[in-house]
C-alpha cells in the first residue's frame, strides 16, 4: 500500500508550491460545486415534480419546482462552464509561482549539482514534471473536494426526508468512496510498479532493433530480435491486462453501490410512506437522489489516477533538484559579507599575473575521487593556454571550477585574490566558459547576443559576429532578427560555437576558457575553428585558455598543459600497454 | 480527423472482434438500462398506489438482480476494452517490427531513430483511452441511443420526439464549436507553441545564463512568460470549454424538457405515473453515449494520430517490392575459401541525389584495401550498396556470385556499432548457434579490444561502454563471423575513427594478421595510419553534388 502512504516532507514541499492559496483556489471550487449540486438537485426536483404531478394538485403547486427543473438544467451546464474557466486560470496563475519557485532552487545547482538530471531529455521531463503539478489543483484537490462535499450535501438532504435512507446513502457512498480512491490506487499503484520495467524493456527491445537493424540483417539476426520484442510486448500484455482485471472492479463496484443505494432507500421508504411518515414524491426522490450522487462519485477514480502522476512529478523534483546543494558545489559568501577584507579583484596582479593554480583538485559530486587534481599553473595577460589529455583526464572539470560550477581545494587566485574568498558573480565576471556544447537560445540572433552585453548596440553586434568570421551568415539569415531554431537546431556545430565565441567577446571576459571548441564541428572545419579562436579571442591581450583533443599549432600556444601527466594517480592503471602481444589466428 | 480509420482493421484483426464484442456488449447493457429504469419505475408507482413492502420483494430483487447484472457487465467492457487495445497495440507492433525489417537501412537513413522507437513503443499507449473511453462510446452511441429513443416513442411519443429533436444538436454544436477553436487555435498557434516552450529553453540554458551572470535576473521573465501563456491559452480554452457547455446544456435541458412535459400531462391526467417516471429515467440515458463521444474525442483524435504513425511505416512496407531480409539461405559455413569482390559501374541514388560516381575497382582476396576519400565522398553508399542496404546501378559479385546470397561471404562492421543489452561476449556472438568462448576472446583481441572482459555487461545501446570501446566490440563481431563461419571478406567502416593513435595500430595489427591468413579486408577510412597498413588504397571522387 505505498500508495496511501503520505509523501515525504520534500516532496510535501513541492506539492504546497502547487496548490494555490484559498481565495485563488476558491471561486472554480464553488463553481464546480454548484454545478454537481446542480445535477443532482435536478433529478430530484424532477423525479419530485413527477411523483406530486400525478396526486393532481393545483397546478399553481408545482410551479416552483418547474422553475426549479428549468434552473438547475441551466445552472448545470453554465456553472461547469464557469468553474472550468475559473480553476483553469487559477491552475496557470499558480504555474508562475511554481516554475518561479523550482528555477530558484535550479539556479545554484545548474550544472554540475543536477547530475544525471542535467541530460537534455531529463532536463526536458523535469520541466514536464513542473508543468504536471498544475494539475494537483485543477484535476485532485478540486474533483475530490466537489464529490465529497456534494455526497455530504446529499446525505444531509436526503436525512432530512427520512434519516434512516440518508443512512443507507452514506453507507454506500462512504463505501464507494473508499473503493474508488485507497483501494482502486494500491491495486494501480501496485501494478504500475509491475507494468513500469516492462514497458522499460520493451521500449529498449524496439530501440536496439531500430538503431541495429542494419546489423542484425547483416548477421542473420532479424528473428531472433523480432523474436525478442515480441516476447516483451507479451510480458507486458499480460501485466497490463492483470492490472486491467484488478483497476475494473471498481467502476462495477461504484455501478453496484448506486443500485444498492436505491434498493436500500425503497426497503426504508416503501414502509415510512405506508405508516405516512413520508408522501409519494418524498420516496420517488429518496430512490432516485442516489443515482445522480453516484455520477458525481464516480470522477473520484480519475483524480486519483491523476493524483498518482502529480504525487511522482513532485517526487522526482523534489529528489533531481534538492534544497541543499551538495558539499562539491561552491557557496555563495554571505550577503553582504566583505569580501574577508580583500580589496575587489583586479584582473591582474601587481605581479602581472591574471590566473594562478597551485595543486587545484576539484571533485564531481557523489563521486568518491577527484576528477582532477594536482594543476598548477601561472598565467599572465594575453597568454593562451592549450590544455590536453585523454577523455576522462577532468579537462571538463577543470573548466567548471575556473567558473565556479565546482568547487576546488587547493589554491585558485584570481588577480591575487583567493576565488573562494570572491562572491561567485564576480568570478564569473572575470573568467567566461564557451560551453562544449554552447546553448542558443530559441530566439532571435539578437536576443542571443544581448544577454552577453544588454547594452549593446546593434552596430556592436554585427561587428561582433564579423570578427568571428559569421558576416556572409548572418546576411544569407536575413540580419539580426533571424531565429536560431530550438535549442540552436537551425544553426551547424561551427557557427554555434561561433556565435558563442561573439558572445563571450561582447561579454569582454578579460579571461575566456574555451571547452573543447571543435568538438561539434566537421574535421576539416575544426582546425580552421581553432586557429580563429586563439588569433580572435587574444587580441586585446586576453587571457585564453583552450580544452581540445586536437591538436594546436605552437605558434599560436604560449602555454600547454597536460592533464594525462598532472595527474600522478593515472599511473597506477588498469592495463600495461606492453604487456600485450599481437594476437595471432 | 476521422474519429475511425479502417486501416486499424486491416492491420489489427483484433479490432474487428473488439468491435463485435463492444456491440454484443452494448445491446446488454442497454437491455439491462431500459430494464433498470422501468423495475424502478414499476416499484414507486406499486408503492405509492398502496403496495407494502413484502409484496414488492419480488421486483425489488429483479432490480438489485438488474444493478448487480449491470456492475458485471461494466466490468466486463472495461476489461474488454483493456483486452482489445492490448491485442491490438501488439499486433501493431508485430506488424511494425515486420515492416522494419522489410524497409531495411535504406529507409531508416536519415530518420530519427529514436522517434521511430517510440512510435511503436511509448507512442501507441495513446490507443488505451481510445479503446477504452471512444470506441466503446461510439459503438454504444449506434446501438444503445435508438433503442432507448424507440422506447421511449413507444411509451411516450411527446417526450420521445423531444429527445429526438435535440439529440442531433450535439453533433451539430460540436462541429460548430470544434471549427471555433480550431480558428482561435491556429491564430494563437504561433505565440502558443513559442510560449509554452520558452519556460524549457530557459532551464536548458541555465549554464550558459549564470556563466553571463544572468541567471538570477530571469524569474520576473519566467513570471511573464508563463502569464502571457495563460492569458493566450484562456483565448484558446473560453472557445473550446464552449463544445462541454453545449453538451451539457442540450442534455439537461431536454430532461428538464421531459419532466416538465411529462409533470403538465400528469396533473391533466393525460398520462400514468408509471410511464412518467419511466421516461424520466430513459431521457438522461440517451444522451450519455453521444455525451461521452464528444467528452472523449480528445482521446479519439490522440488514438488516431498514435495509429496513423505506424500505419505510416506499414503502408510504406507493404509498397517494398522485394524484402531485404533473406530466408536462411543453404550457404553451409565451413573452411575459409579466399575470394576478391567486384565492383563495376555502381551507382547509388538518394532520392535524386547522386551518392556516388560510377565506381569501379578489384578487391583482391586476401589483401588488405583501404577506401578513401573525404566525408561525402561515397564510401558508406558503395559499402551499404556491397550489403544490399540500398539500392544500386551496377554490378557487385562476389568471385563471381551476383546473387543475394553473395552476402553469406560478408562480416561488416558499421559506423554504428548496434550493440544489445546483455554480455560482450553475447554481442560478439550475434547470429552464431552458440557462443565459442575461445573464439570471442581471439576476436576480441584481433579488435584491439583485449581489456575487455567478454563476461561484463552491456546496457541498451552499448551503455556502459565508451564509443571507441563500443565500435572495437562491433569489430570483433565481424571478426568473429569471418573466423567462427568462414567468412573471407571483412568490411569496416571507419573503425578506427574515435580511437586513439596507439589502440588505432594495434588494431590495424589485428587487421594485417587477418589479411595475412587469406581474408579479404576492406576498409572505408581517411585516417593515415589507416593508409599507411594497407596493401591497397583506393581513392574516391569528390561526390557528384559537391
Amino acid at each position: 500500500m505505498r500508495d496511501s502512504r503520505l509523501p515525504d516532507a520534500r516532496t510535501l514541499a513541492v506539492l504546497r508550491l502547487a496548490q494555490p492559496r484559498l481565495a485563488r483556489f476558491a471561486p472554480g471550487a464553488l463553481l464546480g460545486l454548484l454545478s454537481a449540486a446542480s445535477s443532482v438537485a435536478l433529478l430530484a426536483t424532477s423525479a419530485w415534480l413527477i411523483t406530486r404531478a400525478a396526486e393532481h394538485p393545483p397546478i399553481l403547486f408545482l410551479s416552483a419546482a418547474i422553475v426549479g427543473v428549468r434552473a438547475f438544467a441551466l445552472g448545470r451546464a453554465g456553472f461547469r462552464y464557469a468553474d472550468r474557466l475559473a480553476s483553469h486560470d487559477a491552475a496557470f496563475r499558480q504555474l508562475a509561482a511554481v516554475r518561479v519557485g523550482i528555477y530558484s532552487r535550479l539556479v545554484p545547482l545548474a550544472p554540475d549539482g543536477l547530475g544525471a538530471t542535467a541530460r537534455g531529455d531529463l532536463l526536458t521531463r523535469l520541466v514536464n514534471d513542473v508543468d504536471e503539478l498544475q494539475n494537483l489543483p485543477l484535476r485532485v484537490v478540486q474533483p475530490l473536494v466537489t464529490a465529497a462535499v456534494t455526497a455530504v450535501l446529499s446525505v444531509i438532504g436526503i436525512s432530512l426526508i427520512l434519516p434512516a435512507a440518508g443512512f443507507a446513502l452514506a453507507l454506500s457512498l462512504a463505501i464507494g468512496f473508499i473503493v474508488s480512491t485507497v483501494a482502486h490506487s494500491a491495486i494501480a499503484a501496485r501494478a504500475e510498479r509491475a507494468i513500469a520495467p516492462l514497458r522499460g524493456a520493451l521500449g529498449d527491445r524496439l530501440l536496439e532493433f531500430v538503431n541495429g537493424l542494419d546489423v542484425f540483417i547483416a548477421f542473420g539476426a532479424v528473428a531472433e530480435r523480432q523474436a525478442a520484442v515480441d516476447e516483451a510486448d507479451a510480458r507486458l500484455r499480460t501485466a497490463t491486462l492483470a492490472r486491467a482485471a484488478a483497476a475494473g472492479v471498481t467502476a462495477a463496484v461504484l455501478s453496484a453501490l448506486a443500485a444498492t443505494a436505491t434498493v436500500g432507500g425503497l426497503i426504508v421508504g416503501i414502509p415510512a410512506l405506508a405508516h405516512g411518515s413520508i408522501g409519494g414524491p418524498a420516496l420517488a426522490v429518496i430512490a432516485l437522489v442516489p443515482l445522480a450522487v453516484f455520477d458525481v462519485v464516480g470522477t473520484a477514480p480519475l483524480a486519483m489516477a491523476a493524483w498518482r502522476q502529480v504525487r511522482s512529478s513532485a517526487e522526482r523534483i523534489a529528489a533531481s533538484v534538492p534544497t541543499d546543494p551538495p558539499a562539491e558545489l561552491p557557496t555563495e559568501l554571505p550577503a553582504g559579507a566583505p569580501s574577508r577584507g580583500n580589496p575587489p579583484p583586479q584582473p591582474t596582479a601587481p605581479d602581472g599575473t591574471v590566473l594562478e593554480l597551485v595543486d587545484v583538485a576539484a571533485s564531481w559530486p557523489g563521486a568518491t575521487e577527484p576528477a582532477v587534481h594536482g594543476v598548477t599553473v601561472r598565467l599572465r595577460r594575453g597568454d593562451r593556454l592549450v590544455v590536453r589529455g585523454p577523455s576522462g583526464s577532468g579537462k571538463t572539470t577543470l573548466a567548471h571550477l575556473l567558473v565556479r560550477f565546482l568547487d576546488y581545494s587547493g589554491s585558485f587566485r584570481l588577480g591575487g585574490v583567493e576565488a573562494r574568498d570572491l562572491p561567485l558573480e564576480t568570478v564569473r565576471a572575470t573568467i567566461g566558459l564557451v560551453e562544449q556544447s554552447p546553448y542558443l537560445f530559441d530566439e532571435s540572433v539578437r536576443q542571443n547576443l544581448l544577454f552577453a552585453r544588454d547594452t549593446a548596440t546593434d552596430g556592436e553586434l554585427v561587428a561582433a559576429l564579423e570578427r568571428v568570421g559569421l558576416a556572409s551568415w548572418l546576411s544569407e539569415r536575413g540580419g539580426l532578427d533571424a531565429r536560431v531554431g530550438d535549442a540552436g537546431s537551425l544553426v551547424s556545430g561551427g557557427q554555434a560555437g561561433r556565435i558563442a565565441l561573439a558572445r563571450a567577446l561582447l561579454a569582454d571576459f578579460p579571461v575566456i576558457v574555451f571547452d573543447e571548441p571543435a568538438a561539434n564541428v566537421e574535421p576539416r572545419l575544426a582546425e580552421l575553428l581553432l586557429r580563429d579562436i586563439l588569433s580572435i579571442a587574444t587580441d586585446e591581450h586576453r587571457t585564453v585558455i583552450v580544452i581540445s583533443h586536437l591538436p594546436v599549432p605552437d605558434a599560436l600556444v604560449s602555454h600547454r598543459l597536460d592533464l594525462d601527466s598532472a595527474r600522478p594517480l593515472e599511473a597506477a592503471g588498469t592495463f600495461d600497454p606492453t604487456a600485450r602481444s599481437t594476437p595471432a589466428l | 480527423m476521422r474519429p475511425f480509420d479502417p486501416r486499424l482493421l486491416r492491420y489489427a484483426a483484433a479490432a474487428r472482434l473488439f468491435l463485435v464484442l463492444s456491440g454484443a456488449l452494448g445491446v446488454a447493457r442497454t437491455a439491462c438500462t431500459v430494464a433498470f429504469c422501468w423495475l424502478l419505475s414499476r416499484v414507486l408507482v406499486d408503492a405509492i398506489h398502496g403496495v407494502p413492502l413484502e409484496a414488492a420483494w419480488g421486483v425489488i430483487g429483479a432490480l438489485a438482480a438488474v444493478g448487480a447484472l449491470r456492475a458485471a457487465l461494466v466490468w466486463l467492457a472495461d476489461f474488454g476494452s483493456a483486452r482489445g487495445s492490448a491485442l491490438v497495440k501488439s499486433q501493431l507492433r508485430r506488424r511494425f517490427v515486420a515492416g522494419l525489417a522489410r524497409l531495411g537501412p535504406g529507409w531508416l537513413a536519415g530518420r530519427n531513430r529514436a522517434e521511430i522507437a517510440t512510435t511503436a513503443g511509448h507512442g501507441l499507449e495513446a490507443l488505451d483511452g481510445y479503446f477504452s473511453l471512444f470506441l466503446p462510446q461510439l459503438v454504444l452511441t449506434a446501438v444503445a441511443t435508438p433503442v432507448i429513443v424507440a422506447v421511449m416513442m413507444l411509451q411516450d411519443a411527446t417526450s420521445g420526439i423531444a429527445v429526438l429533436v435535440t439529440l442531433p444538436l450535439i453533433p451539430l454544436f460540436m462541429v460548430l464549436i470544434g471549427w471555433a477553436t480550431q480558428s482561435v487555435q491556429r491564430a494563437q498557434w504561433r505565440s502558443l507553441t513559442h510560449l509554452s516552450s520558452r519556460f524549457l529553453d530557459l532551464v536548458n540554458g541555465l549554464a550558459t545564463l549564470k556563466i553571463f551572470g544572468r541567471a538570477e535576473r530571469q524569474r520576473s521573465r519566467i513570471e511573464a512568460i508563463t502569464e502571457g501563456y495563460r492569458v493566450e491559452t484562456m483565448k484558446v480554452l473560453r472557445i473550446s470549454f464552449l463544445s462541454g457547455f453545449a453538451l451539457e446544456l442540450i442534455a439537461s435541458l431536454s430532461v428538464a424538457l421531459v419532466a416538465v412535459s411529462v409533470g403538465l400531462r400528469l396533473v391533466n391526467g393525460d398520462l400514468g405515473l408509471g410511464v412518467g417516471l419511466f421516461v424520466l429515467l430513459l431521457a438522461p440515458e440517451a444522451f450519455l453515449p453521444l455525451r461521452q463521444v464528444g467528452a472523449n474525442y480528445h482521446a479519439a483524435a490522440d488514438g488516431i494520430a498514435a495509429a496513423e504513425d505506424v500505419f505510416v511505416v506499414l503502408d510504406a512496407a507493404d509498397a517494398v517490392p522485394t524484402p531485404l531480409t533473406r530466408a536462411a539461405s543453404n550457404w553451409q559455413p565451413g573452411a575459409l575459401a579466399p575470394a576478391g569482390v567486384r565492383f563495376s559501374r555502381v551507382t547509388v541514388d538518394y532520392e535524386g541525389d547522386r551518392a556516388v560516381h560510377p565506381f569501379n575497382a578489384e578487391i583482391d582476396a586476401g589483401r588488405m584495401t583501404v577506401l578513401a576519400g573525404p566525408s561525402g565522398s561515397g564510401k558508406s553508399s558503395i559499402i551499404a550498396a556491397l550489403l544490399g542496404f540500398v539500392p544500386f546501378a551496377g554490378e557487385i559479385d562476389i568471385d563471381g556470385d551476383r546473387s543475394a546470397e553473395r552476402l553469406d561471404r560478408v562480416a561488416w562492421a558499421g559506423q554504428n556499432a548496434g550493440l544489445l543489452e546483455g554480455t560482450i561476449a553475447a554481442n560478439v556472438a550475434l547470429g552464431a548457434a552458440s557462443v565459442d568462448r575461445a573464439l570471442v576472446e581471439r576476436s576480441l583481441a584481433l579488435a584491439a579490444a583485449s581489456e575487455l572482459d567478454q563476461d561484463s555487461p552491456v546496457a541498451v545501446n552499448g551503455g556502459g561502454l565508451s564509443g571507441g570501446q563500443a565500435d572495437r566490440v562491433a569489430v570483433a563481431r565481424a571478426i568473429y563471423r569471418c573466423l567462427d563461419r568462414g567468412c573471407p571478406i571483412l568490411v569496416l567502416d571507419e573503425p578506427t575513427a574515435a580511437l586513439d593513435g596507439d589502440t588505432e595500430a594495434d588494431l590495424l595489427v589485428g587487421l594485417r594478421t587477418l589479411a595475412a591468413a587469406g581474408i579479404t579486408v576492406l576498409v572505408a577510412s581517411h585516417r593515415p595510419a589507416v593508409l599507411a597498413a594497407a596493401d591497397d588504397v583506393i581513392r574516391m571522387a569528390e561526390p557528384a553534388n559537391a
